[in-house]
């Protein structure tokens, strides 16, 4: 196992010379970061017990090989604590998979952030928050994992606003967009469950995704009220021609409603895919769908993903307040796909 | 002497191999192979490319593959029929 780091160094007097230094050399995502040292970045190496040059990912458009070291180096500069270093790590091995397609996601004028869900033992040791506030500020794991994941897209990968990351409004989920699912709370069978994980294991679940989109419903005391509200929300929103993934956030009080009622996720599922649908003639008339419309049109209905399962559900979001959320993810059909990895505690 | 050393957290890109094919010095009687991406108007763009090409610079014929999506590289089938079947090579973008 080598165990040099074999990152170029650079001698500076203190901490806030080497916090000018980063900005300086364009390594920080605009807010001030946490020097790299060597003692930070191998106690983050030895908590996840990697070898400084295993390769996590290659990203082939790029050729750049991701190292465990650079990811250390990012995730240290991002304000981990060493124990997150592996949930970073699953999160950089999904960006790597194909399915997940890095160029496009990246690069590309649709903006899209990476959004990480965190599942299983390690999000409620490692204290991810699934609850109030799910998508703000507050929660070390949820601000600075998404920090270093990003981190790594800019400093390794090169994906650098502006220039390779062309995102023409982007948002705010490109510092960092990572959330938990609730699942002491949750009814249902956690995502990383669904998508082939034990409930045992700690999984990531990457998406190239849009900002959340939030709804509200304080009428319905049933599942299929509260769902309708998010259909006609969410049937217009995103690349309505056909995604490859959307995110459906249920939050407690709409959580309990949907449960009390016996709905499962492949219920809620099927529900939200034959309620989003549109018709071509309203696509083509609203400028989404080009071409003029033709009487069959009306009666043409597009789904806005191509099978319910590529809607995920996720238990996630404060117990008080009749508010949930939907997220639209980046492109088309082929593009990019959600894609979840196992979190490996300890590996060498 | 300095109290502090930071490590760098970038990499350079591993060094490609390129060789450019040389530039034909005229179009005249090549065959031209267009690549569309799949976006809105690519083909269109390129098909009048392709015209153009044949009209104004005397090209033999034109012949379009589509890649599977705008973010992927053209594939390898694409890469192969080009290689034996066209001269020179337009690729564009649509939107």
């Amino acid at each position: 196992m080598t165990t040099e780091l074999s990152s170029a160094r650079y001698a500076v007097d203190d901490l806030a010379q080497a916090m000018d230094l980063c900005f300086e050399k364009g390594w920080t995502d605009g807010l001030p970061v946490v020097p790299p040292t060597e003692a930070r970045v191998r106690a983050m190496l030895e908590a996840a017990e990697l070898a400084p040059d295993k390769e996590v990912a290659f990203i082939t458009n790029r050729q750049v090989a991701v190292t465990a070291e650079k990811i250390a180096v990012n995730a240290v500069m991002a304000g981990c604590k060493p124990e997150y270093l592996p949930v970073v790590v699953a999160a950089v091995e999904g960006l790597g998979d194909p399915r997940w397609g890095y160029h496009g996601p990246a690069t590309s004028t649709g903006g899209a952030a990476v959004l990480v869900i965190v599942n299983g033992p390690l999000s409620r040791s490692l204290d991810f928050n699934s609850g109030d506030n799910l998508f703000g500020p507050g929660w070390r794991a949820n601000a600075t994992v998404g920090r270093a994941v990003r981190l790594v897209m800019r400093n390794v990968i090169g994906t650098l606003p502006g220039a390779l990351d062309r995102g023409t409004l982007g948002h705010p989920g490109k510092y960092s967009y990572v959330i938990a699912e609730n699942e002491a709370d949750s009814p249902w069978t956690p995502l990383h469950v669904e998508r082939g994980f034990r409930p045992e294991q700690s999984a990531v679940t990457v998406m190239a995704a849009e900002s959340p989109h939030q709804f509200y419903n304080q009428l319905s005391s049933t599942a299929a009220g509260i769902l309708t509200t998010l259909c006609d929300d969410m049937r217009i929103s995103g690349n309505v021609m056909g995604q490859p993934n959307y995110v459906v956030v249920i939050a407690g009080e709409h959580m309990k409603t949907i449960a009390a009622d016996g709905w499962s996720k492949a219920d809620i599922r099927k529900f939200v895919f034959e309620h989003t649908q549109n018709s071509a003639a309203h696509l083509k008339r609203t400028g989404r769908m080009p071409g003029a419309v033709k009487p069959e049109d009306e009666t043409a209905l597009r789904p806005v993903v191509a099978s319910p399962e590529d809607i995920l559900v996720v238990a996630a979001g404060g117990r008080a307040g009749s508010f949930s959320a939907y997220i639209p993810g980046w492109a088309s059909r082929r593009t990019s796909e959600a894609v979840t990895k196992l979190i490996h505690e300890r590996r060498s | 002497m300095a109290r502090l050393e930071i490590l760098d957290p970038t990499v350079e890109a591993r060094k490609q191999p390129l060789t450019y094919v040389p530039r034909p010095d005229s179009l005249k009687g090549k065959r031209i192979g267009l690549v569309e991406n799949t976006k809105y108007n690519s083909d269109r763009l390129l098909l009048k490319i392709g015209e153009i090409l044949k009209e104004e610079y005397g090209a033999a014929e034109t012949r379009m593959w589509r890649k599977h999506n705008a973010g992927v590289p053209a594939h390898a089938e694409i890469l192969e029929e080009a290689k034996r079947g066209v001269d020179v090579v337009v690729a564009g973008i649509g939107d």
